[in-house]
C-alpha cells in the first residue's frame, strides 16, 4: 500500500512537472510569441524549395547575422549577385536591401522565399506548408487568431528581426555609459580619424553608424562593376551605382564588405576610402565626398580600424 | 581655513552649477525608440537612441537665459544655439531654435521633449 502511494507520489511529481515545461515552452500571444515564432521560422528550410535553406542559411547568427562569403548560395546552389548584408540593427532603418526596394521589414521578410536565385518558393507554396505543418499551423492560430497568411508570416519573421538589437560594445559602453576605460587610445584616436580626416561620420552618421542614405561610393564602372543598384528601383539617372549605406556595428565580423563583396578585410575597405581611384580609376557617378584621396597615415588607418572593431557587441566576443 | 576654503572651490568646480547637467531622456516613442542627451559636467554631450550612441559633441550652456550653444560630430562642424524651456519643475525641457543652419537637427531638436533621468 505505502509502495502504491510512492509511486503515486512520485507519478504526480513527473506530470505536473511535464506541464509546467510544456506550458513554459508553449508559444503565446503576445510580440515576444510573434518573434519566437519568427525565429522558428527564420532557421527552417521549410521555407526554400528543395528544404536546404533557411533565413539562417545566409544570415549566419555567428556572424552577425551576415554571410562570410561574396555572395551567398541559394537553392540548388545558385548564386546570389549580392553580399548578404546583416539582419540585425534594422529597427531604425526606413528601407531595406542594398537598393532599398523594400519599405517595411515585413516586406523585406517574405522577398527570399520568393527569390528565384534564394529560397525560391512562391508564397502561396509557403503558405500551403505552413498550414499543412500541425505545428506552425498551431502556434499561427494561438499567436495571430488564423491560419498562416503572408501578412502574419511576414509579420513574425520581422519581429524576430526586431530583436536582434546590439548596444553592448566598447564603444557603447565608452559613450553611453561614460566608461572611459572601455575604449583603448587606439579607438579614441580612430574615432576622431573617423569624424575628421576620414569623413566617416557624413554617412555613418547614427545610431547604428548610418545615415540610412543611398550613396555611390565608386564601386560602379559600367564594365566589370556593372550593378547600378538604387537607379534600377527609382529610375534615376542620379542613382546610378547607389547603394544603401550599412550600419557599422558589429562591422568586424561581417566580412566580406560592399554591396558585392569586393574587399575581404577592414584594411582593404580602409584603403579603398583612403584612395577609391587607386582601385577603381573609372567609377561613374561617384559621390564628390570621395573625390580627393583622404591621406590617412599608417597610424590613422590602424587607429580606425581599432574604432571599427570596437563596435562589436560584446556577444560576439571572445 | 585652507581646508574649508579648498572644499568650497571643489564645490564651485565639481557641483552642476545648472539645471542641465545630467541625462535626459525622452518618453518611448510610437515605435518604441527612447532618444536621450546626458549633459556631462565636463561641457560635453552624449546623444543616444535605444542607448546606441549616435552624436558626440561639446557645449556651453548659460543658466542666466537657458541658452545652450553646442557643435556635434553630426553637422559638419555647424555650431547651433538653442533656448531651453524647462518646465514641471526643471525636470522636463524642450529645445526652441535660436540659430542652427543644420536643417535635419533642427527638425529633431524642435521635436524633442526630454525628462530628467534620476
Amino acid at each position: 500500500m505505502i509502495f502504491m502511494k510512492k509511486r503515486f507520489i512520485i507519478s504526480a511529481i513527473i506530470t505536473i512537472t511535464a506541464f509546467a515545461f510544456v506550458q513554459s515552452t508553449v508559444i503565446t500571444n503576445g510580440p515576444a510569441a510573434k518573434a519566437t515564432l519568427g525565429r522558428l521560422l527564420f532557421s527552417d528550410p521549410i521555407l526554400s524549395k528543395d528544404h536546404t535553406i533557411s533565413c539562417a542559411s545566409c544570415h549566419k547568427p555567428r556572424f552577425a547575422f551576415a554571410d562570410t562569403s561574396a555572395v551567398s548560395k541559394g537553392v540548388a546552389g545558385k548564386k546570389g549577385t549580392r553580399n548578404t548584408p546583416t539582419a540585425m540593427n534594422l529597427l531604425l532603418s526606413n528601407s531595406f536591401f542594398w537598393d532599398g526596394r523594400a519599405g517595411t521589414l515585413e516586406e523585406q521578410a517574405l522577398a527570399p522565399i520568393e527569390n528565384p536565385k534564394e529560397m525560391n518558393l512562391s508564397l502561396d507554396e509557403a503558405l500551403h506548408r505552413l498550414k499543412d505543418n500541425e505545428k506552425y499551423n498551431g502556434y499561427f492560430k494561438e499567436i495571430f487568431n488564423s491560419e498562416p497568411t503572408k501578412e502574419n508570416l511576414g509579420a513574425a519573421i520581422a519581429a524576430f528581426e526586431r530583436t536582434l538589437e546590439t548596444s553592448d560594445s566598447p564603444f557603447d559602453n565608452w559613450k553611453f555609459s561614460n566608461d572611459s576605460t572601455a575604449v583603448s587610445s587606439a579607438v579614441r584616436r580612430g574615432f576622431v580619424v573617423f569624424n575628421a580626416k576620414g569623413k566617416c561620420v557624413q554617412c555613418h552618421f547614427g545610431a547604428d553608424l548610418t545615415a540610412n542614405e543611398f550613396r555611390n561610393i565608386g564601386l560602379f564602372n559600367g564594365k566589370n562593376l556593372d550593378d547600378s543598384g538604387r537607379s534600377v528601383i527609382t529610375g534615376k539617372a542620379g542613382d546610378i551605382g547607389k547603394f544603401k549605406t550599412p550600419s557599422l556595428r558589429n562591422i568586424a565580423i561581417t566580412a566580406p564588405y560592399m554591396h558585392n563583396g569586393l574587399f575581404k578585410t577592414l584594411e582593404q575597405v580602409i584603403d579603398f576610402y583612403n584612395d577609391t581611384k587607386k582601385i577603381v580609376p573609372n567609377a561613374i557617378n561617384k559621390d564628390s565626398l570621395l573625390e580627393k584621396p583622404l591621406g590617412l597615415t599608417k597610424q590613422e588607418k590602424t587607429d580606425l580600424k581599432a574604432f571599427l572593431i570596437s563596435l562589436t557587441d560584446k556577444r560576439f566576443r571572445n | 581655513m585652507k581646508i574649508l576654503f579648498l572644499s568650497f572651490t571643489l564645490l564651485f568646480f565639481f557641483t552642476p552649477n545648472d539645471t542641465l547637467t545630467g541625462r535626459w531622456e525622452s518618453r518611448p516613442s510610437e515605435k518604441g525608440n527612447v532618444t536621450g542627451v546626458f549633459f556631462k559636467p565636463d561641457h560635453s554631450l552624449e546623444g543616444y537612441v535605444n542607448k546606441k550612441p549616435f552624436t558626440t559633441g561639446t557645449y556651453d550652456f548659460d543658466p542666466k537665459d537657458s541658452i545652450i550653444s553646442f557643435v556635434d560630430n553630426g553637422c559638419n562642424g555647424v555650431r547651433a544655439v538653442y533656448k531651453i524651456l524647462f518646465f514641471s519643475n526643471s525636470d522636463s525641457l524642450r529645445f526652441r531654435a535660436i540659430s542652427d543652419s543644420c536643417t535635419e537637427r533642427k527638425n529633431g531638436m524642435e521635436r524633442l521633449i526630454l525628462g530628467r533621468v534620476k
